[in-house]
């Protein structure tokens, strides 16, 4: 009974994951495709096969019986899929299904995985307001969706001028965003106005050296024309890309060091510059490491499945390293600039605000 | 001269100038996971267990992030021992939302890139969808690891006498303050990689189903739910461990004095 007491929040929180899952499993309702659950499964027929690679795999040919559930009616496809899975679905018993078509004629068009993601948002939630209680975790989702919605409206009026100028666009959706997640997080204080100084500073010097370099080598090296889910112009949204995810990486970097060092000057107000960029140059060095890691990680996760793909067709590594890491290691490579620049950046933009306004606020 | 190279050696120079010694540490340590991540993929590629060898080239990539990263024992050793229990929990959970979401390999937004490859390659890409989930989330794992110990240890440095008490509330506070930003970082770091895809969804006028449901997106919108679990998980964990670690150092202090 104490252990039930004592733990009493996280069974609600399963408890509000399992609900998610099975409510989010039933919304066939909510959408104006067929949605097909599946019933029996039988494999008709496995096949061996070896490509030009002397890669080996299996192709079966799977006869599935979906009953539908937003048109009350059962249906038998036929699915085929191998071993690897690269762009085929093995489907289970108890999978859900979106549909295309209508009598007789359906097509699978994809699984439906609303009631993962649902569930897993809700396990993040549930466990961020045990952790966090009411209010902070309000303000960090707040804060969150605010972001996305700002960042669907750059998108929309992205696609739908004509010839939009991208950087631009993203680049004003970069201050505003920098701007709200700062303001919702520290609030209207002097602290807020130096950390976005110190981002969109720091920003904007990494990419003037990151125009420079490419400038001066003549883009080398650099393979913008292999960049995935191209629609527009790959070079201007190339820096877009970058823009973005450099700016959340300083501003958190920023936010560390400007905390440290306000917290140095609300102890003693009179100090001087050296001071302040003493103690920010060590505060940033300890963070800077493992931050660039952050995105390093991510981008380069970002590139696996191609690499194996790429490796299994017989391509070696220079080639690969050239057409399909090739952006992704840009990316870190500039990330990792912008990074290193908001240590000295913010130290100094303290340093010199702090040693002009000594009226503490 | 090649532009990649030039920004390397740009961001190297950077680093030792802001940085010194640990500079030069942390851009070792950078090129080293990145041969590990090669490594990885080499192995892989080779039919070796998925998992296993995920798995430990996870630790490999941890230690030297965290190692390499700060000098502080304590800082470190705690940092480092969050971060196994956290990705270990993370591995588990990815397995168990791969099997239930099925988010591997390509789509028909691939066509182009697939074209004149063999798609039938005999490797697992189940399994490759769980290894990107998890080699995503290593870094800010790590990174939360790393700064919430860190500003707790200086906080028992700074105190003398401080009690388990006003430990823990130090950490709620520190917690809450680096779990907005590490989550903002990783929220921008995945939406940064993956512009082009949000942009093809809109301009061919997707379904909104699609939007909640298409493969490639929801992958992304995976490994950016599983990294702020992880980054949550990794200062809950840490806050614990160094509280724990905090209160036997001081009755072993205690039992000293007396």
């Amino acid at each position: 009974m104490i252990f039930l007491k004592k733990t009493k929040n996280y069974w609600f929180v399963a408890i509000a994951v399992i609900a998610a899952w099975f409510l989010l499993r039933s919304d066939s309702f909510l959408y104006q495709e067929p949605v097909g659950q599946v019933t029996h499964v039988k494999v008709q027929s496995k096949q061996k096969t070896t490509d030009e690679h002397n890669n080996t795999d299996n192709i079966y040919h799977q006869q599935l019986t979906v009953k539908l559930l937003n048109r009350n009616k059962i249906i038998k496809l036929t699915n085929q899929y191998t071993d690897s899975q690269t762009v085929t679905h093995k489907y289970k018993v108890g999978d859900q299904l979106l549909l295309t078509g209508h009598a007789g004629h359906f097509r699978i068009i994809s699984l439906k995985r609303d009631a993962v993601i649902g569930s897993l948002v809700v396990l993040l939630l549930g466990l961020l307001l045990i952790y966090g209680k009411w209010r902070a975790t309000s303000w960090l989702t707040l804060s969150l969706v605010a972001n996305v919605i700002l960042f669907a409206i750059a998108l929309y009026i992205d696609v739908h001028l004509k010839n939009p100028n991208v950087i631009l666009i993203f680049s004003i959706l970069a201050i505003v965003v920098a701007s709200l997640s700062l303001v919702l997080v520290l609030g209207r204080t002097l602290q807020m106005v130096v950390t976005l100084l110190a981002t969109l500073l720091s920003t904007v010097l990494t990419m003037f050296i990151m125009f420079a370099a490419l400038k001066i080598t003549g883009n080398e090296g650099v393979h913008f024309e292999t960049m995935s889910y191209v629609t527009q112009v790959p070079v201007t949204l190339f820096i877009a890309q970058t823009i973005i995810g450099v700016l959340g990486a300083v501003m958190d970097e920023a936010a560390d060091i400007v905390a440290a060092l306000f917290g140095l000057r609300r102890e003693k107000i009179e100090r001087h510059f050296k001071d302040y960029w003493h103690a920010g140059m060590n505060v940033g060095r300890d963070i800077m490491g493992t931050l660039i890691n952050v995105l390093f990680m991510i981008f380069i996760a970002e590139t696996m499945p191609m690499v194996f793909l790429m490796l299994r067709n017989g391509n070696n590594w220079p080639y690969i390293l050239d057409q399909i890491m090739n952006l992704g290691i840009l990316q870190t490579v500039i990330s990792g600039i912008g990074i290193v620049l908001a240590v000295p950046v913010t130290s100094a933009l303290v340093g010199w605000i702090a040693e002009r306004y000594k009226v503490v606020d | 001269m090649n532009a990649i190279g030039l920004l390397i050696i740009i961001l190297f120079i950077l680093m030792v100038f802001v940085g010194g010694v640990q500079g030069m540490k942390a851009f070792v340590g950078l090129v080293l996971n990145f041969i590990v991540i090669f490594i990885l993929m080499i192995l892989i590629n080779w039919q070796f267990n998925a998992y296993i060898v995920t798995a430990l080239m996870s630790v490999i990539i941890l230690a030297l992030a965290i190692y390499l990263g700060a000098e502080n024992q304590f800082v470190t050793n705690t940092a480092f021992k969050t971060s196994l229990i956290v990705v270990s929990i993370l591995m588990v959970v990815a397995i168990l939302v791969q099997h239930l979401g099925q988010f591997q390999g390509f789509a028909t937004e691939n066509s182009e890139e697939l074209e004149g490859l063999s798609l039938n390659v005999g490797l697992p890409f189940t399994k490759v969808a769980v290894i990107v989930m998890v080699i995503s989330i290593l870094g800010a794992v790590a990174e939360a690891a790393m700064a919430i110990v860190a500003d707790l240890n200086e906080v028992i440095e700074r105190t003398p006498n401080l009690s388990k008490k006003s430990l823990y509330a130090h950490a709620h506070i520190i917690g809450g303050q680096i779990l907005g930003t590490a989550i903002n970082t990783l929220f921008f770091g995945v939406l940064g990689a993956n512009l082009p895809l949000l942009i093809w969804f809109i301009r061919l006028r997707y379904s909104i189903a699609m939007f909640f449901n298409a493969k490639l997106l929801m992958m992304e919108v995976i490994t950016m739910l599983l990294g702020m679990l992880g980054i949550l998980m990794s200062i809950w964990v840490a806050s614990r461990l160094v509280v724990h670690g905090y209160v036997k150092i001081q009755s072993k202090n205690m039992r000293k004095g007396e």
